[in-house]
């Protein structure tokens, strides 16, 4: 095993790094701020990847690649108005049980809409190439993906921590009631920080469309794994997220590579090893 | 609290009339459907113990079921034991399993307890489909059932088969309400309602919680034990966690924590997936929107309603001071 | 009975147990004053568990429960009831009576036998219920029945244990003047060898049941006496009404 083995490894746990950042930075704000689980956060990337394929097909990637987040972010604000705004007060359970119902509903309303084969989406012709990195051939596409997750951090990590709604947001997640009396529309926040994080979800789905089958169980392939990052990282900020993200993308690549039986057991163990000791996360927005 | 009421006794009853029936006349795939409901419902019976009953909703029921199934199949397949002896032993052991995760996950409450669940039973799936040893992604086949020939039960006869299932049911109905109707159960009908103040009576919450686990993955270790004779063959797919999802959505269709309810919620899931096949290959769409109304719309189930129904006629009739009869 | 020993406790900055120290003998009835903030029930809460002080001692009938947790010095005799309700919403008054009976009976953990139904259970809830005037109550819902008789349950609750120590916090919190005599009556009834201890703000209800008082301020012990000297005592006057501040 030499180094540009090493390097491949590395840059495949970057890369899936990115991809699960993507979707969890938009769950882990809404839970930490909301305190909403959304299990058909899976489903909206699913949609994001649908959309992206099918616009793509008539008017290349990258007008599919602006066009997904838009639509699934509509698709959020339908959720929104229609089911999530009377189920916010409701327990977890609740919760659960509804967003559960939304997967099986949105999983047949994706194979009404485009049947059940897979659907492909080329990689657009400018990232179709090699780049060399380190001696290793890696497809630019994928650097891409890690580009993309990259600009989301460090665009996210601006607005919340240098503008003042990404300070209301803050002060939302650490105590809602408060911010509330301090004058904060705490619903309209709510509302939009809704629809940003399904429109990552959905720019998530139309970036990995190339990469994976785009199929109706998607959604429910990247749920889990979408929740070990946010509960390991830490439940609601951006740090929780990238950490949970590269906790996760790192243990399951090189865990494969040296014990591929057990790298999975690895990941729900350190899952449930941290939801009994420490159950906000490594990271959370609000202590521990 | 848990009592067994004369309607609940009276609606059991006539359930296991109905099936012993619908086993003795309906055709084969009727019988089958019979059977995979049956089995649906002993696990469902399972998640009431523990939700309806002790607040503690699980996402890992259908995985320990399903690993029960493996227990059982490894048992008899590649151990050589006797399916009698491996029944016991998978409840046993299935059991302790679920003490274990009980104990784990007892710290933990609402969504992180949920989410633990659900960790566990990812865990238990992982490893599943990982072991080649268990046959992985293929499964394992020629599992074989009980020889009840001695007491002339064929069960390899479909009729039989789900009778003996409806035995298995009625068995876990029974257990269950014991233990519900135990101090142990009795406690902790009172730690889901307040766990301050059951630790402040010198309550032993976190063995209660335990114990509670434990006890409703015994029955889970019969049901796993019952579907891997069912189809003699198992997948990982048993154990995956839209499986211990559906586990939850048909206690929740029947009604939380009155124990005829997920039995009712399985029967009518089962029925209503199959009829609907029929007619549209998107049966998860209506059971999602069906879901999502129920739950919206208060979440009492369709027996709980019935139960809430009956209690509003009660109290209305009997006026201000209501006597509650010795139950 | 009960000992206190310099017991301290701090938040971060915040503290609000201050080297607190008190003795309450057995069957004594010891009230607690003092202002809102005082740290009253914080200092309940590290009597019963709830909290870890940082320093000093808890010994109840000589033994130092310190360390104890919670449940164990409940079934060493320990009992207290909440400021709010802490009641096991849901069930009828006499479950709730029943489930503490069920501790004290040993019956809580049983696994074939029912604790609800069992004879001693049953009739230590009558007992209990008859102590607190619950009795016309017992099949009502938690729910159903009115502020004032949850606020009695709250003390049947913890009274169904048949502690050797009893601590109420603010008994009579949120109950109207006209069942505030009914509570008076309530606490004279209870038993002679039982140890009370009881955080009240109704200072007729306190001058009244009160052996002796300590009144807390700021986390600290600023007097200890019997109700008399509490009367007199300028220091106590000045705590609660304020001084005059001369022009």
């Amino acid at each position: 095993m030499d180094t540009s083995f090493w390097i491949l490894q590395l840059l495949n746990a970057l890369q899936l790094s990115m991809l699960l950042f993507l979707l969890s930075v938009g769950l882990t704000v809404i839970f930490g701020l909301m305190h909403f689980v959304n299990l058909a956060h899976g489903a909206l990337y699913a949609f994001g990847a649908y959309v992206a394929a099918t616009i793509a097909a008539s008017m290349g990637y990258w007008v599919g690649l602006f066009i997904a987040p838009l639509a699934v972010a509509v698709l959020g604000l339908v959720l929104y108005q229609f089911l999530i705004k009377s189920m916010r007060s409701s327990g977890p359970m609740a919760q659960v049980l509804v967003t559960f119902g939304l997967i099986f509903a949105l999983l047949d309303i994706t194979r009404i809409i485009w049947g059940d084969l897979a659907l492909a989406l080329d990689v657009p012709e400018i990232l179709s190439g090699r780049i060399d990195f380190f001696g290793v051939e890696y497809p630019a596409y994928r650097y891409f993906v890690m580009f993309v997750g990259l600009t989301a951090l460090v665009l996210l990590n601006l607005v919340l921590n240098k503008t003042q709604i990404g300070a209301m947001i803050r002060a939302g997640v650490d105590n809602d009631k408060m911010a509330a009396c301090l004058g904060i529309n705490v619903e309209r926040l709510f509302f939009s920080v809704f629809c940003v994080g399904c429109a990552l979800a959905g720019l998530a789905g139309a970036v990995a469309a190339p990469l994976l089958s785009v199929v109706p169980e998607m959604g429910l392939e990247i749920l889990i794994p979408t929740l070990i990052v946010i509960v390991i990282g830490g439940l609601g900020s951006l740090k929780g997220a990238i950490a949970g993200s590269l906790i996760y993308g790192f243990v399951q690549t090189f865990g494969s590579v040296f014990a591929p039986q057990f790298a999975s057991v690895v990941i729900y163990l350190l899952l449930a090893f941290i939801l009994v000791t420490k159950p906000a996360g490594l990271f959370p927005a609000k202590g521990g | 609290m848990f009592y067994q009421t004369p309607l609940r006794k009276v609606i059991m009853l006539a359930y296991l009339l109905i099936c012993s029936y619908v086993a003795m006349t309906a055709d084969y795939f009727g019988v089958e459907i019979l059977t995979e409901l049956l089995i649906l419902a002993i696990i469902a019976l399972a998640l009431d113990l523990v939700a309806g009953f002790g607040g503690m909703v699980s996402l890992c029921h259908g995985a320990l079921s399903g690993l029960g199934a493996y227990v059982f199949a490894t048992l008899c397949t590649k151990l050589g034991l006797g399916a009698g002896e491996s029944i016991l032993i998978t409840c046993v052991v299935t059991g302790m399993i679920s003490w274990l995760i009980g104990l784990i996950c007892s710290k933990s409450h609402g969504i992180y307890f949920i989410m633990a669940t659900l960790a566990f039973g990812q865990m238990a799936y992982s490893f599943v489909f990982e072991s080649s040893y268990l046959g992985g992604d293929n499964g394992m086949a020629g599992i074989p059932r009980l020889d009840l020939t001695p007491i002339s039960i064929d069960l390899f006869d479909s009729t039989h088969f789900a009778l003996f299932s409806l035995f298995c049911l009625a068995v876990s109905y029974w257990f269950i309400s014991k233990v519900l109707s135990s101090g142990l159960g009795r406690s902790m009908v009172g730690i889901m309602y307040s766990e301050k103040r059951s630790r402040a009576l010198g309550q032993p919450v976190t063995r209660i919680k335990a114990n509670i686990f434990g006890l409703s993955g015994i029955i889970l270790g019969l049901a796993g034990a019952l579907s891997a004779q069912h189809f003699m063959f198992i997948s990982p797919s048993l154990l995956s966690w839209t499986h211990s999802g559906e586990v939850l959505v048909v206690v929740i269709l029947g009604g939380l924590g009155t124990l005829i309810g997920p039995i009712i919620g399985a029967t009518a899931f089962v029925v209503l997936k199959h009829e609907i096949s029929n007619y549209t290959d998107h049966w998860h769409l209506i059971v999602g929107i069906i879901l999502i109304l129920v739950v919206m719309g208060g979440a009492k189930g369709i027996y709980g309603m019935l139960e809430s129904y009956i209690e509003q006629r009660k109290t209305k009739a009997a006026g201000p001071e209501r006597v509650l009869s010795e139950e | 009975m009960l000992e206190v020993n310099k017991l301290s406790k701090h938040f971060g900055a915040l503290h609000v147990t201050r080297d607190v120290s008190m003795s309450v003998a057995k069957g004594e009835r010891r009230v607690i004053l003092g202002p809102n903030g005082a740290g009253k029930t914080t200092l309940f809460n590290q009597l019963v568990g709830e909290y870890a002080p940082d320093s000093g001692s808890i010994k109840i009938n000589n033994e130092d429960v310190t360390t104890w947790s919670v449940a164990k010095r409940a079934n060493f005799g320990l009992s207290r009831s909440y400021q709010q309700n802490t009641l096991f919403d849901g069930l009828t008054v006499a479950e709730n009576l029943g489930l503490a009976a069920s501790v004290k009976a040993n019956k809580s953990t049983t696994l074939w036998r029912d604790s609800l139904t069992s004879p001693d259970v049953r009739a230590l809830v009558k007992e209990t219920a008859a102590q607190v005037d619950l009795t016309p109550h017992l099949n009502a819902r938690v729910s159903d029945v009115a502020y004032g008789i949850r606020r009695q349950l709250e003390v049947g609750i913890a009274l169904a244990t048949q502690p050797r120590v009893l601590l109420m916090d603010e008994p009579t919190s949120g109950v109207g003047p006209e069942m505030i005599g009914a509570f008076h009556q309530l606490l004279k009834r209870l038993p002679e060898d039982l140890t009370i201890v009881i955080i009240e703000h109704d200072m007729g209800l306190a001058f009244d049941v009160a052996d002796s008082m300590t009144v807390l301020n700021y986390g600290e012990v600023v007097f200890e006496g019997s109700p008399d000297e509490a009367g007199q005592s300028k220091l106590l006057q000045e705590i609660y009404l304020g001084t005059f501040e001369d022009a």
